[in-house]
């Protein structure tokens, strides 16, 4: 590697244009990852025209500032209000909410800050020293292969829902149901669609994220109104967390962050696989496996720090290869494309300015993010002490406009208060939603993968025994299966012995 | 009485709209231009769509402003729902698919439906495998195919009647092969395709020559045959199928039309603001970027190539064994 290049690049991020860029895409990012619908993808369409007349590394490090920030942003309102916007920041509500029910929604705030941060520097460093094996390894992943890890996501998630995984087999099941509803590529049938245009590309799983979270959450406190209001405690904490939670969320960043963007670099994975399973696998080795849910600080810190990693990550094959592997590196490469840049193989020979400048502009990028984002925590945790009767019509409207934003169809807002009130109903029988909202998100491409593989390989055996790859995924979902059973025979086990 | 009642109040509207229309005609365009891309953002139609949108404000013929609008959905299908229900200020992207869905018994809507404006642009499909895969030219490729059709897998994206797959449906025909013998596998877009075809999990594809393009000239794939009938200037390298004796010649084309019913005036001014538009500087450099060949025809010309294409497709269709 050359230095010069790498200095070059930070001259040339440092400049004062592309820093006021940085500033503006981080800034934007944090806002469009905070309201519900509006994701990165969304942001960075939008501006598009804006980067027409730009020079192209800066239009660059603007989108990619918008990509990473949105996932710094992603959290808050999961952590403030329950009301993940977008898949990626669902973990941060498992423990981000009930840190704020305690009264650490500051704490929460910032150490989940810290976590994006530590997690999109480990990923950074990773992009610089193995971005081109890690996008060749990455072509490994046919369809046997990404059947098999859409299934260990799966089952790690379904094992999460403590003490009834049977209805988180049977939530599952309906996500993968739903999940079919659209025009089947592979033969062309449109099913479940009743003559309706709009349906033949499936269900966004976003609009039914929202629906589920946002709108469920509102008729939530709306028929418990006479309880007193669930918007949290009022009392919002320290901002800044303390030595104690820090100490115990530096193990779970620093093994997430690898995580989160190794299943980045994959593509179709991104940011949702990568927080979920970086999230099931601290629970599964944490100490202080009971906390979970109820407010640990490792499970808030571990998907956060997976998915900002998971961000850069996915970029890897958008610049080296020229294949997106997210929705918003689709949007990125589109953008690109106009502007007379060609991400692939030749653009690290023939631009190696280009590539180093993103890298050194996305290192500035994560660290002023992470200053957005604490001085907002002062004004972002007044969101708690608005009323209930302000509040929740001002979310219920952001959903509807964030649901519009995705699809620009009304059709969207049936299936958002269809969405809303089965999550109501969800949360008072008291069945695990998330397994249904991954196999909603996984379930497309899964089939898809199923049917090709099978054309391929002709039967599940072969499928199984396809590649090293296929091998290993398969272990790790009978042993993802099988970890809660282990675990409580290895316990009883130590209980005897203490008899 | 009530039957005559009705016709003077036909012709009076008839006669008003006329005048209207004439007093409108002379401003048309009097609002926002709304161009609108039946996709999400970030894919063929929309950078159609927004290259049109930048073109149009460079060249400044419009006089009005323009703006893109996404209506995804149903493979152009919701989209041009939308345009059907607007007026002359609205034009929406188009392609094959247009005619396709139809035919393939997916949509209610023909092309015959909508008033067409121009045809703007043409990439050509290109088949391409592995670069060590091993087959020096397409006739190679296709005798394999021949003998055994199922030994190869074929990945096409977006769906099965587009026109990727159609354009290797068009080859197999001509070099005697039954098409419905062959092993398509589907993926969701371009990229997909790529992944798929360098990590080897497919053996070859029919794709556009600018989802290829970087990964040829990077070495990583090799080009057997494209569909163009002349060599394109900017790949001089990769034969024609036609020059290896395959009477194939498929445009991948992208148009763009208006709302049904458009006055006279209305289509004149489109024809003036899109002819000027295809010569602006802009409009040509976003063809180069994204590996596009020019394809502009007036409104009247592409009446006839719309016609054709018709044509072309109903056969295509009915021997790729997708017709309903």
């Amino acid at each position: 590697m050359d230095t010069s290049v790498i200095l070059d690049g930070l001259w040339t991020a440092l400049q004062p244009v592309n820093l006021l860029w940085l500033l503006f895409g981080a800034a934007l990012g944090t806002i469009v990852g905070i309201l519900p619908g509006l994701g990165a993808a969304t942001g960075v369409a939008v501006l598009i025209p804006l980067t027409f007349g730009m020079e192209p590394v800066s239009a660059l490090i603007l989108m990619a500032a918008i990509y990473y920030g949105a996932l710094f942003g992603g959290s808050r309102s999961s952590i403030l209000i329950n009301t993940p916007g977008d898949g990626s920041s669902i973990a941060a509500a498992f423990d981000g909410y009930p840190m704020t029910k305690k009264g650490q929604a500051g704490q929460a705030m910032s150490i989940a800050a810290m976590a994006s941060l530590i997690g999109g520097l480990i990923a950074i460093f990773g992009f610089i020293f193995l971005a081109l094996p890690l996008a060749k390894f990455a072509l490994n992943f046919g369809p046997a292969e990404f059947l098999l890890l859409f299934l260990f996501a799966l089952s790690a998630v379904v094992t999460l829902s403590q003490g009834n995984v049977v209805k988180g087999f049977l939530t599952m099941f309906l996500g993968l149901g739903i999940s079919t509803v659209g025009i089947d590529l592979q033969s062309g049938v449109h099913r479940f669609t009743f003559d309706v245009p709009h349906l033949t590309d499936g269900i966004n799983f976003i609009i039914i994220i929202i629906g589920i979270y946002a709108i469920g959450e509102v008729l939530y406190n709306l028929i418990n109104q006479s309880k007193q209001m669930d918007t949290g405690n009022k009392n919002i904490g320290s901002k800044w967390f303390t030595k104690d939670q820090w100490k115990r969320s530096l193990g779970p960043i620093l093994r997430s962050g690898p995580i989160g963007f190794f299943l980045g670099v994959l593509p179709g994975s991104g940011g949702t696989i990568a927080s979920l399973l970086a999230y099931s696998t601290e629970k599964q080795i944490s100490k202080n496996k009971k906390e979970f849910g109820k407010g640990a600080v490792e499970g808030l810190v571990a998907p956060e720090s997976a998915n900002s990693a998971s961000a850069v990550g996915s970029m890897i094959p958008m610049l080296t290869m020229g294949i997106p592997g997210s929705g918003t590196t689709a949007v990125m490469l589109g953008a690109l494309v106009m502007i007379g840049v060609t991400p692939g193989p030749l653009l690290f020979e023939n631009s190696p300015d280009m590539v180093w400048t993103l890298i050194n502009s996305m290192f500035i990028g994560n660290l002023i993010l992470v200053v957005i984002n604490i001085m907002m925590v002062g004004m972002l945790v007044k969101v708690l002490k608005t009323p209930p009767n302000v509040l929740y019509p001002i979310v219920l409207i952001l959903s509807f406009l964030g649901a519009y934003t995705l699809g620009y169809s009304t059709i969207d807002f049936y299936i958002l208060i269809i969405a809303g009130i089965f999550g109501l109903l969800l949360r008072v029988l008291n069945y695990p939603v998330v397994p249904m909202i991954l196999a909603l998100i996984v379930g497309g491409d899964m089939e898809q993968n199923l049917q090709r593989a099978t054309v391929i390989y002709g039967s599940p055996i072969e499928m199984l025994f396809a590649s090293p790859i296929t091998i290993i995924l398969a272990i790790l979902t009978i042993l993802s299966l099988l970890f809660p059973l282990i675990a409580k025979l290895l316990k009883q086990k130590k209980g005897q012995s203490t008899i | 009485m009530r039957r005559l009642f009705l016709i003077a109040i036909g012709i009076s509207l008839l006669v008003g709209c006329a005048s209207q229309k004439g007093a409108v005609g002379e401003t048309f365009p009097n609002k926002t231009i709304e161009i609108i891309a039946p996709a999400s953002p970030g894919g063929g139609w929309d950078m159609a769509a927004r290259s049109s949108q930048r073109a149009l404000k460079a060249d400044g013929t419009a006089g009005e402003d323009i703006t893109v609008i996404n209506k995804p959905g149903g493979g152009g299908e919701v989209g041009w729902q939308y345009l059907n229900q607007q007026d002359g200020h609205f034009a929406a992207l188009n392609s094959s698919l247009l005619i396709t869905g139809q035919l393939l018994g997916q949509s209610e809507l023909t092309y015959e439906q909508f008033t067409p404006l121009a045809m703007l642009s043409t990439e050509w499909l290109a088949v391409a495998t592995k670069a060590d895969a091993g087959f020096e030219n397409a006739t190679e490729l296709m005798d394999q195919l021949r003998e055994d059709p199922k030994s190869l897998t074929i990945g096409v994206s977006p769906s099965l009647g587009s026109g990727n797959h159609l354009a290797f449906v068009q080859a197999a025909i001509e070099s005697g092969i039954d098409p419905t013998e062959l092993q398509f596998l589907v993926y969701s877009s371009g990229g997909d395709i790529m992944n798929a075809l360098l990590g080897g999990h497919i053996d070859l594809t029919s794709n556009s020559m600018s989802d290829l393009s970087e990964q040829y000239e990077a070495g990583e794939v090799e080009i057997l045959a494209i569909t163009s009938p002349e060599r394109l200037d900017s790949f001089p390298d990769i034969p024609t199928w036609q020059e290896q004796g395959v009477s194939v010649e498929f445009p991948h084309w992208r148009g763009i039309m208006g709302p049904p019913d458009m006055s006279e005036t209305e289509i004149a001014q489109w024809d003036d603001m899109l002819s000027e538009m295809v010569e602006t500087e802009e409009w040509k450099t976003d063809l180069d970027n994204n590996d596009l060949d020019a394809f502009y025809m007036n409104s009247n010309e592409t009446v006839d190539f719309l016609k054709e294409q018709h044509e072309f497709f109903k056969d295509i269709v009915s021997e790729s064994g997708l017709a309903p």
